[in-house]
């Protein structure tokens, strides 16, 4: 249904002003699979993906989306491609669900062009797939905060691009609205072949629900591949600087980390 | 699955559809307000004219009495309120929505007071008059802006700093304004009370001209951007994601708003609040149905005008239209600094 595209990193390097953050990457992103860039707070994480979606400038090397950088792109081309859904969007105040769903479609309009039943059906379909239909008249300001986090992924989707970034999605969410979100951007994974790049705090739900992981350290790539390959407790020692043990999870058979600390040990006392 | 969405379809466009019909109907109330607005003010004053001959002054015949009062006195008058109010309030809202905080209108953060600066400066010291003093008011009021944009550049710009050391710089500058008044003694009151709190007392139609060409000229492209500005109230980051050029749009912005806000500013002073006012105003009446530009340029114009008239006519003794705008924004402004002071409130 989407295209496949190449998402590419060469030679990255970035930073604001003069501090240096992203020192040196190389990457590619699988086309149509899901990938989770975590690491330590600070490891350069949300920098790697603001500079993915062109917010931020790299000071060296490219990145390029199907062969051409993406810095260099015409963006309102490029939004059409390439979708984001930032830490901490603001909703406008009063706005309607419906409405601000609506807003994804700006990338499809120019100065002149009128809003056509496309647009009305794009946006019917993303608020269907997110289950957000029921709200359409509400206020986001009224909304739980899942249910809110369910419409910005739903604006995102009205953008219809086949590429999505999260900047960590489930980050004050509760449990089981984190379970949703994720399980939400497996379908559309799934269902449309959207590829999807985020970032994750919570180690354990990025392996569960990730193809690929990236693990990142001091601004370089530490290790890149399927969860299964690259998540052992070297790999956590590495870039969490954290002694763990990694055991099978038992609902997932993906790898799970389970860190160990200082107290609370079964051997202690 | 289709007949659910069909149904999504429907709610879509169904509510779509509602809130383009709510913000036209909304907004031919404004325009009918501002009509009646005007026609009244041409018909009443110190004497009365009936509507007729307001009408007949106006397609040019020659009335007597009437062709003095309306067309020399009270026509330049009104149209200079309905277009300056309209700049006040057009330029107000585009900084409003772009820096997505009410606080951060051009007469709060000093945009205002040194375009108003600049035009005591030039007629003042300079000596100079008409359309120089428009222009050298646009470059003062860019430079201003350009200065507190500068100051409170730090890895993006903040609302909150820009806002504070716009309140700073504004400080300033009534200061210098007092002072170059002080220093003109030759200076009547009345022409200092304009740069203070802005008047339209002996308004005329030449000097109407200059904010007509600011306001199609920038308003219009203004309006032109209007879509890529309300995306920014989503936040810079969401904005470029959805293909805005972030950087370019707030420049445009910026010249824009300060363009017909110094050129209307040098024709009439600061009308105190305005700017402020029009967009919050247009905010609550418009909600969430559609664009804020049109109605706040309508809303500063509704005030511009009715603030006049009160001036002139319904208080004790004469006062300039910003004595009567200023008695309006001042507890709304108390009231903003109260509310954002708790939640960060947006416009």
């Amino acid at each position: 249904m989407t295209a496949a595209h190449s998402l590419v990193v060469e030679d990255l390097s970035a930073g604001y002003g003069e501090r240096t953050i992203l020192d040196d990457l190389d990457l590619s992103f699988a086309a149509g699979r899901i990938t989770s860039i975590v690491g330590a707070n600070g490891c350069g994480k949300s920098t790697l993906l603001r500079t993915l979606a062109r917010l931020l400038a790299p000071s060296a090397g490219q990145v390029l989306l199907d062969g051409k950088s993406v810095h260099r792109s015409p963006t309102r081309v490029l939004a059409r491609t390439l979708g984001l859904l930032p830490q901490s969007p603001v909703a406008p105040e009063g706005i309607t669900v419906a409405d601000l769903v609506s807003r994804g479609r700006h990338p499809h309009h120019g100065l002149i062009s009128r809003w056509n039943s496309h647009d009305d059906a794009a946006i019917a379909k993303a608020l269907e797939v997110t289950q957000t239909t029921d709200l359409a008249d509400r206020e986001v300001d009224a909304l739980s905060g899942g249910q809110r986090q369910r419409v910005w992924i739903a604006m995102a989707l009205a953008q219809e691009t086949d590429i999505l970034l999260l900047d960590e999605p489930t980050t004050f969410l509760d449990v089981s609205h984190q379970v949703e979100v994720l399980d939400l951007l497996t379908d559309l994974n799934h269902q449309r072949g959207i590829t999807v790049v985020m970032v994750l705090h919570d180690l354990n739900l990025a392996a569960r629900y990730s193809d690929q992981l990236v693990a990142m350290t001091g601004g370089k790539l530490y290790a890149h591949g399927e969860p299964n390959s690259i998540l052992n407790e070297e790999m956590i020692q590495s870039v969490f600087g954290l002694r763990s043990q990694v055991i099978p999870d038992p609902i997932s058979s993906k790898p799970m980390m389970l860190p160990i600390g200082r107290h609370r040990l079964a051997s202690e006392r | 699955m289709t007949a659910h969405m069909d149904n999504s379809l429907m709610k879509v466009r169904r509510g779509r559809l509602k809130r383009a019909r709510s913000w036209r109907a909304l907004l031919a109330i404004f325009v009918f307000i501002l009509a009646a607005g005007f026609a009244l003010t041409l018909m009443l004053g110190q004497s009365f004219t009936p509507l007729q001959e307001v009408l007949r002054v106006l397609l040019g015949e020659n009335v007597p009495g009437a062709s003095f009062t309306v067309g020399q006195l009270r026509l330049p008058r009104a149209l200079l309120c309905i277009l300056a109010g309209c700049c006040f309030g057009l330029g107000g809202v585009a900084f409003q929505i772009m820096l997505r905080n009410p606080l951060a209108s051009p007469d709060i953060i000093g945009v205002s007071g040194g375009a108003s600066a600049a035009a005591v400066f030039a007629i003042v010291v300079l000596q100079m008059d008409g359309v120089a003093v428009s222009i050298f008011s646009v470059f003062v009021g860019l430079g201003v802006a350009l200065l507190v944009y500068g100051f409170s550049y730090r890895n993006g710009v903040a609302g909150t700093r820009l806002i504070l050391i716009g309140i700073g710089v504004s400080a300033m500058i009534e200061s210098f304004i007092a002072y170059i008044l002080a220093r003109a003694p030759s200076w009547d009151l009345q022409e200092a009370m304009r740069w203070l709190t802005g008047s339209v007392n002996s308004a005329q139609l030449s000097q109407a001209l200059p904010v007509l060409i600011a306001l199609l000229v920038f308003g219009g492209i203004l309006l032109c951007r209007a879509r890529d500005l309300e995306a920014l109230r989503l936040g810079d980051d969401t904005a470029a994601a959805l293909g805005v050029r972030v950087g370019v749009t707030r420049i445009t912005v910026i010249v824009c708003a300060v363009g017909m806000i110094a050129v209307a500013t040098a024709v009439t002073g600061p009308i105190a609040f305005v700017a402020f006012l029009s967009g919050p105003i247009a905010a609550r009446i418009i909600g969430s149905n559609g664009s804020l530009l049109i109605p706040s340029a309508l809303v500063g114009a509704c005030l511009v005008l009715v603030g006049d008239y009160i001036g002139q006519f319904l208080l004790p003794s004469r006062y300039p239209v910003g004595v009567v705008t200023g008695a309006l924004g001042a507890p709304y402004l108390i009231y903003l600094i109260v509310r954002v002071n708790r939640n960060g409130g947006s416009l």
